[in-house]
């Protein structure tokens, strides 16, 4: 969930058409026009991207009248749909994905199960990756995987490449090689299943 | 003994907190606070060649000295090489001594080898303007030649790396060269992310990484397993191929201790994680043992980030846990600890409280750029005024942090608030003064009293505990 203040808006005059911002948004709420980018104003959810790696600086974040909260809500005959997402993908449900919008597990799972089927979607509907944009990625990717999506990146851009591993994967041959290093993998797996087995919310 | 305080660190122009004539008064002028210098809490600190006698200059002196016993006969005269950095650096006194050492690296590499494209490639946390502000403040794009000076982040176009656990991917401007080396430091700073297992390889996963590699690390592999992303990326053979030396400040909380370089990161990293764990270990565990406090925030970085005698304030919001012993799989404050708090509170028993003694905490000036609101919702705050308030309200990642805190008109009166309500005299200022800690006269009186017990514990107990967890046998290392 993420209660939405800003808006990105583009100074034309001073666009390059590098493209670069339409490449890293998550929600891809901007497109390119000709050689001029441009926001698409029902999409954007001002994660700042656009803003921070413009090499020009043609974007600036203008405060909205009225703010507005994105968040999917999960309806009561999902429920048990969710939580399986949820453990399925490595998670509890009640736990936090990311951290900038405390997006919860539950409410990824929600939008997925509402037909969000890539990560950009997921952003849109939930708020998820609306605040650094960095650490998240991999719970959407999990989280789809569970749900038996496999989405493709969007072509050209650099939002994201693909799911890396999880500790559950790494080889008893890599753990044995620098477990004694002080990489506690075994004892981290462990912690992991505690978590996902917890019936706290 | 009562020391004056320290000067503080000044505040810097950046986007990410207020302009630096905002900060109308420092913790440090407030009435009755003292200072407590490390050497005088820990005799046997080691001793610091910055701040000192010397200006900055003495780092050039350490790192060509330094750099004497690295081999470069790789490079050639036509190739290029990427001298990779971070932003922590610049933000350990001032920036000034890391910013040398990087002019340094390049001179040496420069003079030995005859090789001049030589640029600059500098990671980042979460601002992703940081270090373009950075390398602009200490003139580091003039030094280095047009263009060849850059900011690089983790949303940038990236490349992927194969490793030995699987595909993870780093950024591609920072591979663009026939050589990398490795320009960092030693201050252990994320203890709670990285447990000091593997600190000298961290920028590998982190600062030098695309999104995925660093979602990897928080989120994948675990609070004692993430730091390998970074191992499994500096051992592939793609990186090993482009690998040339490192070169690193080497840092204690007195500050500079000197600069440390190898063609062996590996054999560097095994120093510095001994070399953490004993500078760092008691500073860290003394700070443990504050019953109560209000703590302030007054330096020019993220909430999290903010120092006192050379430890962050995340470090003290995990204060009550002992961060380097690896046995304990969560810190008090980590992002996994995070992710583990459920809407009606942790999701496991055993999830420690945040450091119960911080009983308020006033943001006098701290930075936004990182996602805070756990701190805020957790730790009664006080922010100094409206302007401050509004950084944190306009920054996507801390749109929820003045949701959990109070606006107070000006440091005067949230000390005044703050005092009232916590019913405790003791103040500890993270404002990075140099060589040792603001606090209030009876903070001063607790630290002094319980420095030699917890020193003893420390050496005879906890440190060849975290050695043997690391795989260091503590009697070759301690001798």
């Amino acid at each position: 969930m993420k209660t939405i203040t800003l808006k990105a808006r583009i100074n034309s005059a001073r666009c390059i058409g590098c493209g670069n911002c339409a490449k890293m948004c998550p929600t891809l709420a901007i497109f390119m026009k000709g050689k001029k980018a441009v926001v698409d104003e029902g999409r954007c959810l001002a994660c700042a991207n656009c803003h921070q790696r413009c090499p020009v600086e043609a974007v600036t974040l203008e405060k909205l009248d009225k703010p507005f909260t994105v968040r999917a809500v999960t309806r009561d005959f999902e429920r048990e749909a969710v939580e399986a997402m949820c453990i399925k993908a490595g998670f509890n449900p009640g736990q936090i994905l990311c951290y900038c919008t405390a997006t919860r597990a539950e409410e990824v799972a929600a939008a997925i199960i509402q037909g969000a089927e890539t990560p950009e979607e997921i952003s849109f509907r939930t708020g998820l990756r609306m605040g650094c944009s960095v650490e998240c990625i991999q719970p959407a990717l999990r989280m789809l995987e569970a749900a038996g999506i496999t989405p493709t990146p969007p072509e050209g851009g650099w939002q994201w490449y693909g799911r890396t591993p999880v500790l559950q994967e790494i080889s008893q041959e890599v753990k044995s090689k620098y477990n004694h290093r002080g990489f506690y993998f075994d004892s981290d797996i462990a912690l992991f299943a505690e978590v996902v087995k917890s019936e706290r919310r | 003994m009562s020391n004056p305080p320290i000067i503080p660190a000044l505040p810097r122009v950046s986007q990410y907190g207020v302009a630096p004539g905002q900060v109308t008064k420092r913790a440090a002028e407030l009435p009755g606070m003292t200072s407590v210098m490390l050497a005088e809490l820990y005799p046997d600190s080691p001793p610091a060649i910055y701040p000192g006698a010397e200006d900055v200059s003495v780092v050039r002196k350490h790192t060509v000295s330094a750099l004497k016993k690295v081999n470069m006969d790789m490079i050639g005269p036509e190739q290029s090489v990427n001298i990779c950095a971070s932003h922590h650096g610049f933000t350990l006194l001032g920036g000034a001594p890391y910013a040398e050492m990087l002019r340094t690296v390049r001179d040496e590499i420069e003079n030995r080898t005859g090789c001049r494209n030589i640029r600059l490639r500098a990671g980042v946390g979460l601002r992703f303007r940081e270090t373009e502000e950075y390398i602009k403040s200490f003139g580091l794009d003039a030094y280095f030649g047009k263009g060849k000076a850059k900011g690089v982040a983790p949303i940038d176009e990236g490349i992927p790396i194969e490793t030995e656990i699987g595909t993870l991917y780093g950024i591609k401007a920072v591979y663009d060269a026939d050589w990398i080396v490795h320009a960092h430091n030693s201050d252990v700073r994320e203890v709670h992310f990285h447990r000091q297992v593997d600190r000298a390889v961290k920028p590998f996963g982190m600062s030098y990484a695309r999104i995925e590699t660093r979602s990897t690390y928080h989120q994948n592999l675990g609070p004692r397993g993430a730091n390998f992303t970074a191992r499994a990326i500096f051992a592939s053979d793609f990186v090993q191929s482009k690998f040339a030396f490192a070169a690193f400040l080497d840092m204690s909380p007195v500050g500079v201790i000197g600069v440390d370089a190898d063609n062996d990161l590996y054999a560097l990293n095994d120093r510095l994680t001994i070399a953490g764990c004993r500078h760092y270990g008691k500073i860290m565990t003394l700070l443990g043992e504050v019953d109560e406090c209000i703590a302030v925030l007054d330096f020019p970085c993220p909430v999290p980030y903010v120092f006192a005698a050379g430890v962050i304030y995340a470090n003290f919001a995990g204060a009550n846990t002992d961060l380097f012993d690896l046995d304990m799989a969560l810190p008090a404050y980590t992002w996994y600890t995070e992710a583990f708090y459920g809407r009606n509170g942790p999701l496991l028993e055993s999830i420690p409280p945040v450091n119960p003694a911080i009983k308020m905490c006033v943001h006098n000036y701290a930075w936004g750029g990182y996602p805070s609101a756990f701190f805020s919702e957790r730790i009664p705050t006080l922010v100094v005024g409206g302007e401050q308030a509004a950084v944190m309200d306009r920054d996507s990642q801390n749109v929820e942090y003045m949701a959990h805190a109070m606006i107070a008109k000006n440091l005067d009166s949230a000390m005044h608030f703050a005092h009232a309500a916590s019913g405790t005299d003791k103040i500890i200022v993270f404002d990075g003064a140099a060589g040792g800690i603001n606090v209030s006269t009876s903070l001063a009186g607790l630290l002094r009293e319980k420095a030699p017990g917890v020193g003893r514990r420390v050496d005879g107990e906890l440190l060849p505990k975290w050695l043997r967890q690391r795989g260091i046998d503590p009697m070759t290392a301690l001798g």
